[in-house]
């Protein structure tokens, strides 16, 4: 399956679900909403033609006006990439478990909730991880992040 | 004062030698300088390079230098590599089990100043003479094994040069 | 008589301990010799590398890529530059490519010989880890003439290389493959046959293919569970389609299959390298990039095979000379999430074994 291919399948299949971005370069970049999640996740899984079983990363972004969490897939069966993402406002920071549908997502959703404070539902295991067990400094990979020992590089 | 030190050099000369008079001091720091094990304490990149200084060619043996896995039996800590605050205080822990007298070399910029990672970084240890007492500072990123080595013959110099009235200070 | 009753009791593995391979900590749950759970717990080498980029430009963040993984420093360099390259649009030179692929392979083979070393040390054999280092040591050289570092290159940047090899370079890379290829029958002699080598590793840390997907496992790990994948094959990167070489697999998936694969990848690098050379095109070894790169507004999620599995840069440019987000992906972070899962049930001496032959090292996890 080419990458048009792909995109028509998708659009075809799966339309109003995954909206595609031209931002993505090279592979395919789709944007997904927080509530449908799961679901999307479970049928790019299942899908006999796709078959994304295998998860490459998951990325929190703060952009400095919105948290984003973007998904990298790619199907080991069908030699296939994909990506989507979710955009949430800053006051509205959860996202659900994909940990049930692919279990490398476990810790990748540990840290977007340890950096940035990204609440993750239904995972069991949300425990300090990166950071000393003593931390009590906030989210340091949030944009508008400081602390009095943190020391920016001067502009040369 | 300066026959006597030579002492333990002649004295493997002297054929059938039973016995040999020297200053007790000289031979302490000798056989001290001499046979320095090292904790294996390795945390980032500079550990490739303590590897590499360890194996066939650089060959850290010939010093005397011999690692070990515990703190109990090792006299020098090499802080190979980055220390995290969150690994810092298992480095003073380690630190405190060594038994006296004991060294530490700081190996690398990370070590010295948090190196690379000085600027916009939130979990770096800026520098490691602050949870540690440092004996010998190895700049470098990581610094070459030669650089180790001679970081090493400078401790040796160091420790022989010792009085025992400074052991009794430490 | 009383009945006898045995007690689980915790036993703290690291994070300082010769065998994690860094400063990894295990706290382990044991019945007796038996290990009946594992909580990996990770963070002592964390040095914020992706926050540190987001306030350096593009060509600025390049050296720090050498230090989140260490071992095979050119991949990462190689990562990134593709992802920018990707990014901004930039063709680099055929001759740029090429000498990447030459010292990605040599990286790729001096990183399977610390492993060869390490892991069979970590078993108890001493030998192999001076024999595997001696090797590493011609690599080293190979790199110091070219770019005068031994660990931390910073050799692949943005747009192409930072130097063209000197000429002694490939008369003296050739004579290395030549002895390479003469010492496999030593490595192969020393180990493989070995029966208490064998004990220790055959049918010990079982893993399964769909385990191994599920958790993301990358790589040689992937491939000796069976799976053939390999991102130079099936998603050509750089000028990976015009080299032939074999994708090796071993079917069992414990540890001696992961210790077997590497080895055999180390011969199909070794076939890259000799190809690579034998083709090296002329030309430029950059191409023009303005010292203020300025990519334009987009995302891109770049992936290549490193030596120990798929490594990754999710990169997001806002238009700026700064990237708003650098993400690394280790294959590490994966394998280490694997460890509870096939290292429970076993001995704590297996453990040790399982965790050698995953082949993981911690800055590709704390980053």
């Amino acid at each position: 399956m080419t990458r048009d291919e792909l995109k028509e399948h998708i659009l075809k299949k799966y339309d109003g679900l995954l909206t595609p971005l031209e931002t993505g370069v090279f592979d395919l970049m789709f944007e997904v909403k927080p509530a449908n999640l799961t679901n999307v996740a479970r049928m790019l899984r299942d899908d006999e033609q796709l078959k994304f079983d295998f998860l490459n990363n998951i990325a929190g972004v703060d952009t400095g006006e919105q948290f984003e969490v973007v998904y990298s897939l790619s199907s080991i069966s069908n030699n296939l990439r994909l990506d989507f993402k979710l955009v949430l406002p800053y006051d509205e920071a959860v996202v659900d478990s994909v940990k049930d549908i692919w279990t490398a997502a476990d810790w990748h959703e540990r840290e977007i909730w340890e950096l940035y404070g990204i609440d993750v539902n239904n995972h069991d295991n949300l425990k300090r991880f990166l950071l000393p067990d003593d931390w009590d400094q906030g989210y340091p990979m949030r944009k508008d992040w400081d602390a009095p020992d943190f020391v920016r590089m001067p502009e040369l | 004062m300066g026959l006597i030190k030579k002492v333990p050099v002649y004295a493997e000369h002297v054929p059938g030698g039973g016995f040999v008079a020297t200053q007790l001091e000289s031979v302490l720091s000798h056989a001290q300088a001499c046979s320095m094990w090292y904790l294996l304490f390795a945390t980032a990149c500079c550990a490739i390079e303590l590897m590499c200084t360890g194996a066939s060619r650089y060959d850290f043996d010939r010093l005397g230098m011999i690692f070990r896995p515990t703190p109990r039996q090792a006299d020098l800590i090499i802080a190979a590599g980055t220390i995290t605050k969150k690994m810092a205080p298992r480095l003073r822990r380690l630190y405190d089990q060594m038994a006296e007298p004991r060294y530490v070399i700081a190996m690398g910029g990370c070590t010295i100043r948090g190196g690379p990672f000085y600027y916009d970084s939130y979990a770096v240890e800026k520098g490691i003479d602050h949870i540690v007492p440092v004996d010998i500072y190895i700049p470098g990123c990581p610094p070459r094994p030669e650089s180790l080595l001679e970081g090493c013959l400078h401790l040796q110099k160091k420790i022989k040069s010792q009085k025992l009235a400074d052991w009794h200070e430490k | 008589m009383a009945e006898l009753r045995t007690e689980e009791f915790m036993v703290n593995m690291g994070p300082h301990h010769p065998s994690t391979h860094g400063v990894c900590r295990l706290i382990l749950t044991m019945d007796g010799e038996k290990v009946v759970a594992i909580e990996p717990v990770i963070g002592y080498l964390h040095r914020a590398i992706e926050k540190i980029c987001e306030n350096r430009t593009y060509p600025q963040c390049s050296p720090l890529m050498d230090r989140f993984e260490y071992v095979t420093a050119m991949a990462t360099e190689h990562v990134y530059a593709l992802a920018v390259e990707k990014l901004a649009g930039l063709e680099v030179p055929d001759r740029a490519e090429y000498l990447r692929v030459i010292m990605v392979e040599l990286n790729r083979i001096a990183s399977h010989l610390i492993f060869w070393g390490v892991t069979a040390m970590d078993v108890g054999a001493y030998t192999p880890f001076l024999y595997g280092l001696r090797e590493r040591e011609d690599i080293m050289d190979l790199f110091e003439i070219t770019c005068g570092q031994r660990l931390t290159y910073n050799y692949i940047r943005i747009g192409g290389v930072s130097k063209d090899i000197p000429p002694e370079f490939v008369p003296k890379c050739r004579a290395f493959i030549k002895k390479m290829w003469s010492k496999f029958s030593d490595y192969e002699g020393l180990l493989n046959e070995n029966p208490i080598f064998l004990v220790r590793m055959k049918g010990i840390g079982v893993l399964k293919p769909e385990m191994a997907i599920a958790y993301g496992a990358s790589g040689p790990v992937l491939r000796a569970s069976g799976v053939k994948y390999d991102v130079r094959r099936n998603d050509a990167y750089s000028v990976y389609d015009k080299f032939d070489f074999e994708i090796p697999t071993q079917p069992n998936g414990d540890c001696y299959g992961r210790f077997i694969q590497r080895l055999d990848e180390m011969k199909e690098s070794l076939k890259i390298v000799e190809q690579a050379l034998d083709n090296l095109p002329e030309g430029d070894i950059k191409c023009k990039v303005k010292p203020k790169l300025k990519p334009p507004e987009g995302e891109v999620y770049s992936r290549i095979e490193s030596a120990r599995g798929e490594m990754g840069a999710y990169i997001r440019s806002d238009g700026t000379t700064k990237p708003t987000r650098v993400k690394l992906r280790g294959s590490s972070y994966n394998h280490l999430m694997l460890v509870p899962e096939i290292g429970t049930d076993c001995l704590i001496a297996d453990l040790v074994a399982i965790f050698a032959t995953l082949d993981i090292i911690m800055p590709e996890v704390d980053r």
